[in-house]
């Protein structure tokens, strides 16, 4: 087999810049001269920033997305390999701390055009209505300034945009179909399926997951191969840096990758100026730029904020409502394992094909408010001996012996919902990288709800390995993804940025990527930011030339602009959504 | 001294041990994309210098290594360094992306480490680490596990003892594992792109694998290591090493 359908066994030869086996990234790049003024400069091309970079581009806007990592190849940069994806995480020193601290770098951060899309499992679930009411109804955390009826024409986009397979019905929260079929059942999602029918659990089959399930455009199927979460070599699934960045290119915007921006200024107006930025030989520039958009998620967000602190923003730029790096959330990531008979081999098909959201809502019988997702997951040689030296204390021949055993294990994960706490929170430390800018320091504790949740949360999801055969369940305690910090709200007191993501303190500086979400629900968040991102380039195209010339705030909500979508994407696919 | 079948008598060291004979993901690397096969093929034949650890330390990190990923059922050519890596990451100054407010950076976590093992073991042995009996290696291993070090008080006083413990055995586990003849003994897949999985379900094997042939052994008589005690007696560990990401 000297060519393959789909891919290249040997190097390419030419000069393309690929992004999968077919799609090349459009050639040339618009470069903006050094000195010119741009209208948008976006920090971060990850989730939130390759899809506001695409639609401000498409809008005709002048935009820069600096990202921090590199430009990746996926042919030439990407492997098939656990140990050398390293590159594609954030693994920049940060300090964490706390009574149950969080990880870091693989596990929710990532680095380079395309962020933590390029890592990502892919699980693409929606919000529930009920998510954006917490305080009315659950008489916690607060409420979101908007409500699911906001978000849902975004994430009917979006769904399109990756697009997302999954089942024709999906019962939870708001229901609905997808218009792209679901993928077919891997050894993991079978046990998941087996131990919740057993259990009278309803359970999602196929998705929803942003993976291609027969192929799109320029872009290949899944061909099951396992390593999602070190990048799609294939194509198959979604990235921003696959389906936002070429159009954004093509319409001329400019991604400066290998730039880590390091502070935003401020003018003597109290409106941002532009920033400062480490170009790739390390050299300080500045680019200036009308308005601002941090899209650097969680823990980069709020440390650029605190490293851009000024006179007048002593405790961090757009700071006043002290309310910078406080509410950071993850989800309980818990991990359950069983041991089967029959052999599994879990690291075919995407780990993320298989889910039930039967737990998502709170449930008045029990003894915690707001609830969980059970998920398939798909760990590979490392990442199972890790856990198991976590869950089973493996070690020496112990370790020998439970890696034998690697095919005969399949594990399922709670995707649990977290309160926000103002004490969870990202701050600065006293330790500096190697560019001399103060690393994050964060704090992370669990709170009784969030205990609770989790204690029943995995007792049950260990009912359903049980229910599906096994004949030995273990669990590690764990983390997943990343949210807030950055909050939205309609209070400037208790809030860092308005219902579209504009700070209330400055008016041309926004923040646009997991950051500003007030609670998390225990939906993925990937799809919610990209919404999130797409509502916020409708607002900003809505106003037009008054975000950069004016204070006033204009709160009328914009229109739903379906025709920036990527060429060939909206409008396919049935249920056909006009 | 060697795992042995059930009935006491020993097994010879294998070029593959687990439990698919024959089976070799290496020998599909031309399947492979050019990138993931060169970082792989480089893992096997570019082993990296020993450069951050001083002559006595990694003698006794070689030794560590050796209870921490046992080997001794692998003919000896056959036996997957692992001290070499964990150097190298040290070396190039890799961090997984954190450090815990409680321990000193990694590098520093493993000097002060190795020096702790060795006072337990002057402290139980009146000896170095390295020149006690591998039993007593293994125990003074298993006490770190257990988070009840006999000694280097000073030292877990400014160092988490199972912080540390757990990042030692990470760091081991993620060399070994990475090797391609560790894909081999647990029957794993490896690379498939560009040519996919096709058997997705009921763990069949796609035609270049091979079906499991299981045999049962013991673990050698010297080691406390073949049995599974959650690390410190708990199971919360949050935030302990990153694994790769799961969801």
């Amino acid at each position: 087999m000297k060519r393959p359908l789909l891919g290249q066994f040997e190097a390419p030869r030419n000069g393309s810049h690929w992004l999968g086996p077919i799609q090349r990234l459009p050639q040339p790049m618009r470069r903006f001269p050094e000195g010119e003024t741009v209208d948008y400069v976006i920090v971060g091309v990850g989730a939130g920033g390759g899809v506001l970079s695409q639609r401000l581009s498409r809008a005709g806007f002048r935009v820069i997305g600096f990202d921090a990592g590199p430009f990746w190849d996926s042919e030439r940069d990407w492997v098939s390999d656990e140990a050398g994806s390293h590159p594609l995480y954030w693994e920049e020193l940060r300090i964490t701390g706390g009574q149950h601290p969080l990880a870091f770098g693989a596990n929710n951060s990532g680095r380079g055009v395309g962020g933590s899309t390029v890592h990502w499992a892919a699980f693409t679930p929606r919000l529930h209505p009920s998510d954006f009411r917490l305080r009315s109804q659950d008489g916690v955390a607060v409420d979101w300034p908007i409500s699911y009826a906001d978000i849902k024409r975004y994430y009917e986009l979006m769904e399109l945009e990756m697009p997302v397979s999954g089942p024709a019905w999906f019962p939870w929260g708001d229901p609905h179909g997808y218009a792209y079929g679901p993928h077919p059942m891997g050894g993991v999602g079978d046990i998941l399926i087996k131990g919740c029918t057993k259990l009278g659990i309803r359970v999602s089959a196929g998705g929803p997951v942003g993976i291609l399930e027969g192929s799109h455009g320029d872009r290949p199927h899944c061909i099951y191969r396992g390593f999602c979460i070190q990048g799609c070599k294939v194509g198959a699934k979604a990235s921003t840096l696959i389906t936002h960045v070429p159009d954004a290119i093509r319409n001329g915007a400019e991604i400066r990758p290998n730039c880590m921006v390091s502070r935003i200024h401020l003018g003597a107006d109290r409106r941002v100026t532009g920033v400062s930025y480490f170009d790739p030989n390390g050299k300080e520039r500045f680019q200036k730029a009308r308005a601002v958009i941090v899209s650097g998620y969680s823990i980069e967000t709020p440390r650029l904020l605190f490293n851009s602190a000024c006179p007048g923003f002593e405790n961090g730029l757009a700071n006043s409502s002290d309310c910078v790096g406080r509410y950071l959330m993850a989800q309980a990531g818990n991990v359950v394992l069983g041991r089967f008979d029959e052999l599994i081999r879990m690291y075919k098909a995407p780990p993320a094909h298989c889910m039930t959201e039967e737990f998502y809502e709170t449930d008045p019988k029990r003894d915690f408010v707001r609830g969980f997702a059970i998920q398939s997951v798909g760990p590979l040689p490392i990442a199972f001996a890790k856990q198991m030296m976590k869950a089973k204390g493996a070690w020496g021949w112990g370790m020998r012996r439970i890696g034998m055993d690697y095919n005969h294990w399949a594990s399922i994960a709670v995707l649990g919902e977290l309160l926000p706490n103002a004490e969870n929170r990202v701050q600065l430390s006293e330790v500096k990288d190697a560019l001399g800018l103060p690393v994050a320091k964060v704090t992370f504790n669990l709170y009784d709800n969030d205990q609770k949740l989790i204690a029943f949360a995995r007792k049950k999801t260990e009912e359903v390995m049980w229910a599906a055969g096994a004949k030995e369940v273990v669990q590690e305690a764990r983390y997943a993804h990343l949210v807030g910090a950055a909050r939205m709200g309609d209070d400037p007191e208790t809030s860092v940025v308005d219902r579209y993501g504009r700070t209330h303190d400055i008016a041309n500086l926004f923040i646009c990527d997991g950051s500003i979400m007030p609670t998390q629900g225990s939906a993925n968040p990937g799809l919610t930011i990209q919404a999130l991102a797409a509502r916020t380039a409708d607002y900003l195209i809505s106003q037009g030339e008054a975000i950069f010339s004016s204070n006033k705030r204009d709160m009328t909500p914009p229109p739903v602009r379906r025709e920036l979508a990527p060429p060939e994407t909206w409008g396919k696919g049935a249920p056909r959504l006009k | 001294m060697n795992i042995r079948k059930p009935d006491g008598r020993p097994i010879e060291p294998m070029r593959q041990p687990g439990y698919y004979p024959g089976y070799s993901t290496l020998s599909q690397q031309k399947f492979w994309d050019a990138k993931t096969r060169e970082v792989v093929l480089a893992r096997v034949s570019n082993v990296p210098p020993i450069r951050f650890f001083s002559a006595d330390q990694a003698r006794t990190m070689e030794v560590i290594c050796a209870h921490i990923i046992p080997q001794d059922d692998r003919d000896p050519a056959y036996r997957i360094p692992i001290l070499p890596g964990i150097d190298d990451r040290l070396w190039n100054k890799r961090h997984d992306g954190y450090r815990f407010e409680d321990m000193p950076d990694d590098g520093e976590a493993f000097r002060l480490g190795l020096r702790a093992i060795d006072e337990i073991a002057q402290h139980l042995h009146g000896a170095l680490f390295v020149d006690i009996g591998w039993r007593e290696q293994d125990l003074i291993l298993e006490s770190l596990h257990h988070g009840k070090p006999a000694a280097g008080h000073e030292i877990w006083q400014r160092m988490n003892v199972s912080r540390f413990w757990l990042m030692l055995v990470q760091d081991c586990v993620e060399v070994y594992y990475a090797h391609p003849w560790a894909w081999d003994e647990i029957g794993y897949g490896g690379p498939a792109y560009p040519r996919a999985y096709m058997r997705l379900e009921g763990g069949l094997p796609e035609p270049w694998e091979v079906d499991e042939q299981r045999y049962d052994w013991l673990a050698p008589e010297d080691t406390v290591s073949d049995k599974y005690e959650l690390v410190a007696g708990e199971e919360s560990h949050y935030g302990s090493p990153g694994q790769g990401g799961t969801h």
